[in-house]
């Protein structure tokens, strides 16, 4: 069964864990080279960061990938760098999770709540969110979802929108729920290494 | 006159500048390997030429690895520009990679790395990865300049699709390479993000009604779809070297305290020419051998010689193209003499190419040329003054009087230079065979006239 399989993988993958700042932090190192690092709050056991590293076909080390938390916010020195950056006053998407939902927020958004249309797409396993003034359009996939291989119900979809934020949710499956659980169990029986500088073994 | 100077805005395009070999565009062969006696900026030289030509087909076949050329002629014969040909007729892709021969000689690389970075630049890999891009119309440009003239350019760029819009903030690069491009509103383009290379895919349908001067090959193209951000796989070549850098350096925060490349270990590059074989095999790469070509190749010394001897064996190895003037002088390194400065074992593993001094017909066609290159007008007179002058001298230094006759004719506001001109810039500037009768003559008048040793040593 394909909830199975992923959990069979974070369990091949090695794992180092760390409690610092009130928060249980997980690095995993998977057979093929990929990295994970996730971030629990101690208290109520929310994921609050979860990222994903692997090496480019050449061999590089590719900058961490947010897919859960707040995106990492630059150094003011690099606003001077040499390339191309999206300015800050465009929409910034973000997924964060609650108990209960998977829960996207798109700040920056000023519109008023007619302008955006937020529809699931089965076949090809994302959500998409439009706008009717052509500002935004994002399309997203659930990486969680995927990783189960479970299928997408538009039944599970809400949004709504305040202080220009759009708040999309979708509502955890079952399956999702018992495996966030088996998990969590799992990762508290790592022992975690205290506070301060420590090697981490699987780096 | 009290006119204010207002600093000027310089289009980068226009700061192209003139080289000596700039007017060379290929080698000037036709379909049949022939060469044409005056074409793509070559004139004569027909039978090195040929050779060249002979040897470009085997590297675009890249099948033969390991092959070694050596241009041998006099001073000012040819042989870069033969070399420059080549690199100009293999195109973008081909890597080619030119240093000279005392540019291996550094205090921080040992000679032996130095030559070794200097073979793995020559050889491509192509590869495909994936890599963000950014494709869209563009809506507005916005580059703010700083009012005094210097200091860091500021920009925007919005772009959209048919479904969205972002503004980008632009950075100085970025700015530069938009301003090249001459992208502008309405404009298609995609831009690769981790690199900042921009490349237009042509106007929008929906500008096509704006009645712009627009060149012919103009290609109109549908504003894209979906999200501006996409991933895409692209096919790109990479040089071995490069992939060595980037899996040599050193990860984390010590990445900060170790310099960029220096000495890449071995072990390393082993590494890397297995997996490069292992996506060879897997269908994943597509191996590009190029073109190493070392200058005054003389300047290397005994130790480089018998590295190269070995390097040209290793199937991972490029076309190697050497230029040489030297006759039979002492090999750097050693007290034995030898032809050209090579040792004879590596000599016998070259194909050697002889160029040949041009004559007066072939000097009078590559001053022309050389003329029309570096925009200057020359009377019949003139031309045939000058032609004189690359005969007598050397053709180096008639082409430098091409430029300062230029400039004596502007002053007097001419429009062609006469033979006035060109004999005025002859009286001004004197000719290694002028200068050296100069120096027999009043030798004594100058500082440290006392040693006085006959012949100087040059090796």
């Amino acid at each position: 069964m394909a909830v199975q399989s992923w959990i069979d993988i974070l369990r091949l993958s090695k794992k180092t864990a760390l409690i610092h700042d009130e928060k249980r932090k997980i690095h995993y190192l998977f057979p093929d080279g990929k990295e994970m690092a996730e971030e629990y709050d101690l208290s109520t056991d929310e994921l609050i960061v979860r990222k994903w590293r692997n090496k480019s076909t050449l061999g590089a080390q590719t900058q961490w990938r947010i897919e859960v938390g707040e995106p990492l916010i630059s150094p003011v020195t690099s606003l001077d760098s040499d390339v191309i950056k999206e300015n800050c006053s465009n929409p910034i998407f973000m997924q964060k999770n609650t108990q209960t939902s998977f829960q996207w927020r798109i700040r920056n958004l000023p519109y008023p709540k007619e302008v955006y249309s937020v529809a699931v797409e089965p076949s090809e396993r994302c959500i998409v969110i439009k706008t009717s003034n052509k500002k935004y359009y994002k399309k997203f996939s659930i990486p969680d979802m995927d990783r189960c291989q479970l299928p997408l119900d538009s039944s599970a979809l809400s949004f709504t929108h305040a202080n220009s934020t759009l708040i999309v949710s979708y509502k955890k499956p079952k399956e999702i729920l018992t495996l966030e659980q088996d998990l969590l169990k799992e990762l508290k029986k790592i022992k975690a290494t205290g506070e301060g500088d420590v090697n981490c073994k699987t780096q | 006159m009290a006119t204010t100077k207002v600093p000027e805005v310089r289009d980068i395009t226009r700061i192209e500048r003139i080289g000596a070999h700039s007017h060379i565009r290929g080698l000037g062969l036709d379909d049949a390997l022939e060469p044409r006696q005056v074409s793509q900026g070559m004139v004569g030289q027909l039978a090195s030429r040929r050779a060249a030509g002979v040897i470009l087909e085997m590297i675009k076949d890249g099948h033969i690895a390991g092959r070694a050329v050596l241009i041998a002629g006099q001073p000012g014969t040819g042989k870069t520009a033969i070399a420059m040909g080549i690199a100009q007729s293999l195109g973008p892709d081909t890597p080619f990679t030119a240093l000279a021969g005392s540019e291996i000689f550094s205090l921080e690389m040992s000679k032996t790395e130095a030559l070794s970075q200097a073979f793995r630049k020559a050889i491509g890999v192509r590869i495909k990865e994936e890599t963000e891009i950014i494709e869209g119309e563009v809506v507005e440009i916005q580059i703010d300049r700083p009012a005094t003239g210097t200091g860091a350019k500021v920009g925007k760029l919005t772009l959209k699709t048919t479904e969205m819009e972002t503004i980008y903030d632009l950075g100085n690069k970025m700015i530069d390479s938009l301003s090249k491009e001459k992208v502008q509103a309405g404009d298609v383009i995609t831009i690769d993000k981790a690199t900042g290379k921009i490349t237009k895919l042509g106007r929008s349908f929906t500008r096509a009604r704006d009645y712009d001067a627009m060149g012919a090959q103009t290609q109109f193209v549908q504003c894209p779809e979906g999200e501006l951000q996409k991933r895409k796989e692209v096919v790109h070549t990479v040089s071995l070297h490069e992939i060595d850098v980037i899996n040599s350096r050193t990860q984390g925060f010590l990445a900060l305290f170790s310099g960029d490349t220096g000495e890449i270990k071995s072990e390393v590059r082993e590494q890397i020419n297995a997996k490069v074989c292992e996506w060879r095999e897997e269908g994943k790469a597509e191996i590009i051998p190029g073109v190493l070509f070392i200058d005054e190749v003389h300047m290397l010394d005994m130790e480089c010689f018998s590295f190269l001897n070995r390097a040209l064996e290793s199937d991972l190895s490029p076309v190697l193209i050497m230029a040489t003037n030297r006759g039979i002088t002492r090999i750097r390194g050693t007290n034995y003499q030898s032809p050209h400065g090579i040792p004879i074992d590596l000599l016998d593993r070259l194909l050697i190419i002889a160029t040949s001094p041009y004559t007066e017909k072939e000097t009078r066609q590559i001053l022309k040329i050389r003329c029309e290159e570096e925009d200057v007008e020359l009377s019949e007179e003139a031309h045939t003054v000058l032609t004189r002058i690359g005969m007598e001298t050397s053709l180096r230094y008639a082409i430098q009087l091409i430029s300062t006759a230029g400039l004596v004719c502007r002053k007097r506001k001419g429009t062609e230079v006469q033979v006035d001109d060109i004999k005025r810039v002859y009286s001004l500037f004197l000719d290694e065979a002028r200068s050296s009768q100069y120096m027999k003559e009043y030798q004594d008048s100058f500082l440290f006239n006392e040693t006085q040793t006959a012949s100087m040593d040059t090796s």
